[in-house]
Parts: structure tokens; C-alpha cells; sequence
């Protein structure tokens, strides 16, 4: 019943949702509409999972009194005092919650993520070799898009933009295409274990 | 210390304060040099210029977060001009929960940009007749299924809490067949679920701004014309801003534009460090190798 | 400079983020912290106020019944953190997962695999030009060569060897590109900043 139920509902939602694709009737669309708000819905609070996970973990660094509690005690203070100021004083684009959202949240995340330039310079100083042929035409091809797509490429050759475009729109079209190959078909049948029961690691563990 | 070993034994500290300085100097020097606009940006701006005023409706897909501000912003304040400009009505729609701070941002940037320089009510722009803001919503796959059949039942609210189906603009923009092209601004796989959410059973038209990194990843909708159009980067930002200015919707380009020039003294710098790393590299290969012949 | 104290605090996050490139530090933990904190209060936030008061609230004050469904199933995910009934909440999940597969099949069959193989497939009309027929012959060929590359069913010798090897000399041009593309990704954001400290907080540049 613990895993039977689950399965069987996996079941029926995923065969409905293939049938329903192929059948324009109303009664089809209708359902498949009803379905999606309630998707929309569940997408939702699935979101508990996710906060849920983050506060037990916190919570179990400050009890058990490891040295960086003080900061699990930030994270803490800082998701319900932002929760609580969005839940009391609204989202509009004046309030408060869009302010800390703009000149705190935003700031933070764009840095952390500016800070990989830094990384990737020192990283393609270091581990950018040209130890065979196939490192060598990734060298290659890389430098002729990076020179090819900044104003300079023009300068160098009138044809060097063409040429960086001619990479991007041949060969690399070509792997990227053969790569998402790989990937739908791997996702259809991913999607088909799941529907029938094949795959079910989303049981987790416990009967 | 013999040359090769110094060339290949840079400082991380030393890389760190060259990128910086690259990136900081251009901006005090006023040096422009001109755009190559490469194609799929063109037909982006094309396909837009093609839609006729106050007719169908231009879809903003504005996923784009802080991380990756820098890239996408210029474009959707780009396509918001590009459109007002052309009279055409924008729905403003956000997947990831990020987006709507920053979407909130963009629209207000241009919309007061208009409305100063705007005589009178008519040729104002005003919110509910001519854009719209729906705000975020989640299960997005369903969410851009749902919207083919009636945009409303997915949003009854908008972002500022206005219910939808008394606003002007949707009670003509219903689903999918009054949209015109939906853009994507977005870092993420958004573009692609539109693909094969909304493009495949309700026929809609797809535009994308993305994030560097996610464009090579997306040459193959464009040729197959799955995209009617692409800006890749803060490169494509650039150009759509110059083509702003080709077109006379604009006098000056914007924040991409000038950016670019920092983008090419860095991509010089890149390039350095790897052929020097390189070269360190073979030299002390060789040298191994004839210490061990030797 | 700038004269509005949120500029000056987004400034001071900044610096405290960017001093991790010299050595991890409390300044940076804290910040770190803070960013989870602020992030997932944002989120909860959010999650109320977009989705479920306007999509699951007001209807069922409305009366609108059927919603007590995606009530129900929503608040199984509750029952994680209850360990005696904790396996409830693969009642919702169970729901999702074959939702999301069931609707994922058909979308890419039409959206991916149809599509990309009429990109593929050459007709007379690609030859209208010979540069143009010659880019897709060797879409045809890259193409095919990088899906041989991946299949592991078979051993890769003599032909398939061939086709593979010539696989990854396609994907070696796809990488290198996708490596230039991600330079000037980075390096966006690290220009993102820079206007900021510098434009937005101490105004020097425009």
C-alpha cells in the first residue's frame, strides 16, 4: 500500500497526460486543464520540502554547537525576517520586501556569481593544454569565436566574424544537435520506466 | 628560476588584479568600436519590426535573476523600447522566482522613459491598455500550457494584485492566438520547455535572449526555426541596442554597449594567459624531455 | 557618490562577497549566510503571494470545491516531517513525477526529435547555393558522427571507430565554441558588478 498507491497514481497521471496530448476533444482539453492548475498548485508546496530540509539542517548545526552556528543563527533570523516583512507589508514595487530583494539579495547573488570570472581566468591559465590533437581544435575554436564575436574580431579580418558565426551555426549546431539526440531519447525513456514503474527511486528509502 | 617556469608559474593573485584592471579601464576611455550584428539577432529584431501596432501582443518571458542581471536586463529594456516604440502592447510573464523584482525594474525604467517625454494620455503608456505585468507563477510546464487555453486562469491576479480579467489589455489578449512572439530572456532551460510546451501543441512563436553560456546550446532551434530569433549574451544585448539606433528608436545605445569594449580587452587578456600558459607548458616539456634523453 | 544608504549596503555585500578571492573569511560566511537566509524567506514569500492565494485560496473561497484536491495532495508533502506517515507524501510526489513524465513524452518526440530531424534531412533545396549544401552535409555528418560517439551498444571499431573519432572532433568544435561563449558570460557579471561599485555607488562612471 506504502509504495503500491504511489506508483499506481504515477501510473495513471502519466498514461492520462500521453493520452491526453493526442486527443483534442474538449472533454480532453478540459481535464488536462483542470490537471494543470492543480500542478500549479502542488509546485507550490513543494517548496515545504525544500525549507523544510534547510531548517532541520540549521537547526541540528546550532544544537549540536558546531563552530559555525552563529552563521546557520544568520540564515535562520534572515529567511523569517524576510518571510515576515513580505508576508506583512506586501510585495508591491515600492515596498520594503522589494528593496532588501533589489539592494540585498541581488547584489549578493550577482557577486557570488561574478566571482567565476575570476576563477575561470585562473583556470584557463592552468588547465588549458594543448596535450593532443582534440585539445587543440577546442583551443582553436575557441579563440576564434572569442576573437570572432568582440568588435576587434572585424579589425583583425573582415572574414572573422563570419567565420566564428560559420563555427557556431555548422559545427557546433551539428554536436549540439547530435547531444540533444541523446537527450530526448534518454528523457522518453527515463519518462516510460517512471510511468510503469521501472524506475522508482523517487520512492526513496522505507517501505 | 629559468624563463618557461616563470611564465608557467603565474600567481592566481597576480591574474586576479589584471582581470580587474581590464575590466575597470575601459569605461574611462571613450573609445567606440563599431558592432558586427550577427544574423540571428538581426532576424529577432525583424520579426518584431514586422508585427503590426496595436494589434497582437509581444509575450516577455522576463526569467532572468540577479546572477544574471548584467546580460539579460539590457535586453529586456531593449525589447520593452523596441516595442512601445512600435506601439505594440507587452505581457510581462516570470518562471523563475527571481525575475519579478528585476522584470518590475525593466518596465518601470521604460515606461517612465516614455511617459516623460509623452504629451498627452493617449500617447502615454499606461498600465492594463497597453503592457501588463502577470508576475510569477509556479509548476511553470503547466503553467505554459494553461496559458494556450485562456491566460487569465493561470493568472486571475497580476503582480500588483489587480484581477486580470478586468484589465483592458486581456480581455483582447485571451491565449496564445493573440500573442504575436513570446521572448524568453532567460539563463536557465526556460526557452526550451516553451518549445516543447507551448511551440508544440499551440503553434507560438519563439524569440530568445540568453545567457552566454546557454546559446551555443541553442543553434539547433534556430536553424530548424523553432527560434524566430536569438541575442546571445551581452554581445546580443549590444546589438540589439545599436540596432535601436540604426533604426532611429533610439539616440544612444545602453549599459551592454558599453560594456563591450571591457569585453574585448578581457577576451585578449584570456587569450594571453592561455597562449603564455601554453607556452610554459612545451618549453618545460621539452626541457623534461632532454634532461631525460640527456 | 552615491547618496542612497541601500546602495551603500548592496556596496558593502559586494566588497564582502569579493573578499573570498583573497581567502575565505567571516565577512564572506556571513554574507554567504545572509544570501540563503534573505533567498528562501524571498521564496516563501513569493510561493504565497503568487501562487497559492490567487490559484488555490481565493477560488475555494469562491467555493470553487474541486480545489480541495490539490489542498489535500499539497499538504501530504507536510507528512515528510512526521515520521510515523511520512510515506504520505509520495502520494503528491507519485502525482507530479507521472504528471511531469507523462506530459515530457510526446513533447519530445514532436518538439525535439521530429524537428531536429527535418533540420537534419537534406532536400535539393539545400543545394540551391554550394556553400549552403556543403554546411549541411556536414550538419548531416556531424550530426550523426556525435550521436555514434555516445552510442556504447557496440564496441566502437572499424566504421564506427571512424564515425566516432570524427564525432569528437565535432564536439571538440562545439566545446571550444560553448568555452568562448562562457568566457563572455563570465565575464558579464563581473562587468555587472564593476557598474555597480562604480557607477551605481561611487558615480564615477556613467
Amino acid at each position: 500500500m506504502k509504495q503500491r498507491l504511489p506508483l499506481f497514481i504515477c501510473l495513471v497521471v502519466g498514461l492520462l497526460m500521453v493520452i491526453q496530448f493526442y486527443i483534442p476533444h474538449p472533454v480532453s482539453v478540459g481535464f488536462n486543464s483542470i490537471i494543470n492548475k492543480w500542478v500549479v498548485i502542488l509546485s507550490a508546496f513543494a517548496l515545504v520540502l525544500g525549507i523544510g530540509n534547510l531548517v532541520s539542517h540549521h537547526i541540528s548545526k546550532i544544537k549540536k554547537a558546531k563552530a559555525d552556528r552563529w552563521y546557520s543563527l544568520v540564515t535562520l533570523i534572515s529567511m523569517t525576517l524576510m518571510a515576515l516583512v513580505g508576508l506583512v507589508f506586501g510585495i508591491g514595487p515600492d515596498s520594503l520586501y522589494q528593496k532588501i530583494f533589489l539592494n540585498i539579495l541581488t547584489p549578493l547573488g550577482a557577486t557570488m556569481f561574478a566571482l567565476l570570472a575570476y576563477y575561470m581566468a585562473s583556470a584557463a591559465y592552468r588547465a588549458f593544454r594543448v596535450r593532443n590533437i582534440e585539445a587543440s581544435i577546442l583551443l582553436a575554436s575557441a579563440f576564434v569565436v572569442m576573437l570572432g564575436f568582440m568588435p576587434i574580431g572585424q579589425f583583425l579580418h573582415p572574414y572573422f566574424p563570419q567565420v566564428a558565426e560559420w563555427i557556431m551555426r555548422v559545427p557546433n549546431m551539428a554536436s549540439q544537435r547530435g547531444i540533444l539526440f541523446g537527450v530526448a531519447f534518454g528523457s522518453i525513456a527515463t519518462a516510460l520506466k517512471i510511468i510503469l514503474g521501472i524506475e522508482r527511486s523517487w520512492l526513496g528509502s522505507g517501505k | 628560476m629559468k624563463w618557461f617556469e616563470i611564465v608557467s608559474r603565474i600567481d592566481r593573485r597576480i591574474i586576479y588584479s589584471l582581470l580587474t584592471i581590464f575590466v575597470i579601464i575601459p569605461f574611462f576611455l571613450k573609445i567606440k568600436i563599431p558592432q558586427n550584428i550577427m544574423p540571428q539577432t538581426e532576424r529577432l529584431f525583424k520579426f518584431i519590426e514586422g508585427i503590426p501596432p496595436n494589434d497582437k501582443a509581444v509575450m516577455l518571458s522576463i526569467d532572468y535573476t540577479p546572477q544574471t542581471m548584467p546580460e539579460c536586463h539590457p535586453m529586456a529594456i531593449a525589447l520593452l523600447r523596441h516595442c512601445f516604440k512600435k506601439g505594440i502592447p507587452v505581457l510581462g510573464v516570470s518562471f523563475d522566482p527571481q525575475a519579478p523584482g528585476l522584470a518590475v525594474v525593466a518596465f518601470n525604467t521604460v515606461v517612465d522613459e516614455f511617459n516623460r517625454q509623452a504629451g498627452s494620455r493617449s500617447d502615454s503608456l499606461i498600465y492594463g491598455r497597453d503592457y501588463v505585468y502577470l508576475g510569477w507563477k509556479s509548476g511553470r510546464v503547466a503553467a505554459l500550457i494553461e496559458m494556450g487555453e485562456g491566460i487569465t486562469g493561470v493568472f486571475p491576479k497580476d503582480y500588483f494584485d489587480n484581477a486580470t480579467d478586468t484589465l483592458t489589455l486581456l480581455k483582447r489578449i485571451v491565449n496564445y492566438k493573440d500573442i504575436a512572439l513570446v521572448v524568453v530572456l532567460a539563463a536557465g532551460d526556460y526557452p526550451q520547455e516553451w518549445i516543447l510546451y507551448a511551440q508544440t501543441r499551440y503553434g507560438v512563436k519563439i524569440g530568445a535572449g540568453l545567457t552566454a553560456v546557454m546559446a551555443p546550446k541553442y543553434y539547433p532551434f534556430l536553424q530548424t526555426g523553432q527560434f524566430s530569433g536569438m541575442m546571445s549574451g551581452m554581445k546580443g544585448a549590444a546589438e540589439y541596442e545599436n540596432l535601436l539606433v540604426r533604426y532611429g528608436y533610439a539616440t544612444e545605445t545602453g549599459k551592454a554597449e558599453m560594456a563591450m569594449n571591457s569585453q574585448t580587452l578581457v577576451h585578449l587578456l584570456i587569450i594571453f594567459l592561455i597562449v603564455i600558459g601554453n607556452i610554459g607548458y612545451l618549453a618545460t616539456r621539452k626541457e623534461s624531455v632532454k634532461r631525460l634523453n640527456g | 557618490m552615491s547618496p542612497d544608504p541601500w546602495v551603500w549596503i548592496g556596496a558593502f555585500l559586494t566588497l564582502m562577497i569579493f573578499s573570498f578571492l583573497y581567502k575565505d573569511n567571516p565577512l564572506y560566511k556571513f554574507a554567504e549566510h545572509l544570501f540563503v537566509g534573505v533567498a528562501n524567506g524571498y521564496y516563501i514569500v513569493f510561493y504565497w503571494h503568487q501562487a497559492l492565494k490567487p490559484n488555490l485560496l481565493e477560488p475555494l473561497k469562491e467555493g470553487n470545491f474541486l480545489y480541495l484536491i490539490p489542498l489535500l495532495l499539497g499538504l501530504l508533502y507536510f507528512t515528510k516531517f512526521i515520521p510515523k506517515i511520512s510515506y504520505l507524501v509520495r502520494i503528491p510526489i507519485g502525482f507530479m513525477i507521472g504528471w511531469g513524465a507523462g506530459i515530457s513524452i510526446p513533447a519530445n518526440l514532436q518538439g525535439f526529435i521530429f524537428k531536429q530531424l527535418e533540420g537534419t534531412v537534406m532536400t535539393p533545396v539545400s543545394f540551391r547555393r554550394i556553400g549552403e549544401g556543403i554546411s549541411s552535409l556536414l550538419i548531416l555528418l556531424g550530426v550523426i558522427c556525435t550521436v555514434i560517439y555516445f552510442f556504447f551498444s557496440k564496441e566502437h571499431k572499424g566504421i564506427l571507430r571512424i564515425a566516432s573519432r570524427t564525432g569528437i572532433i565535432f564536439i571538440m568544435i562545439g566545446f571550444g565554441a560553448s568555452f568562448g561563449y562562457t568566457v563572455m558570460a563570465r565575464v558579464s557579471l563581473l562587468i555587472g558588478r564593476i557598474q555597480f561599485l562604480f557607477g551605481n555607488w561611487l558615480c564615477i562612471i556613467r
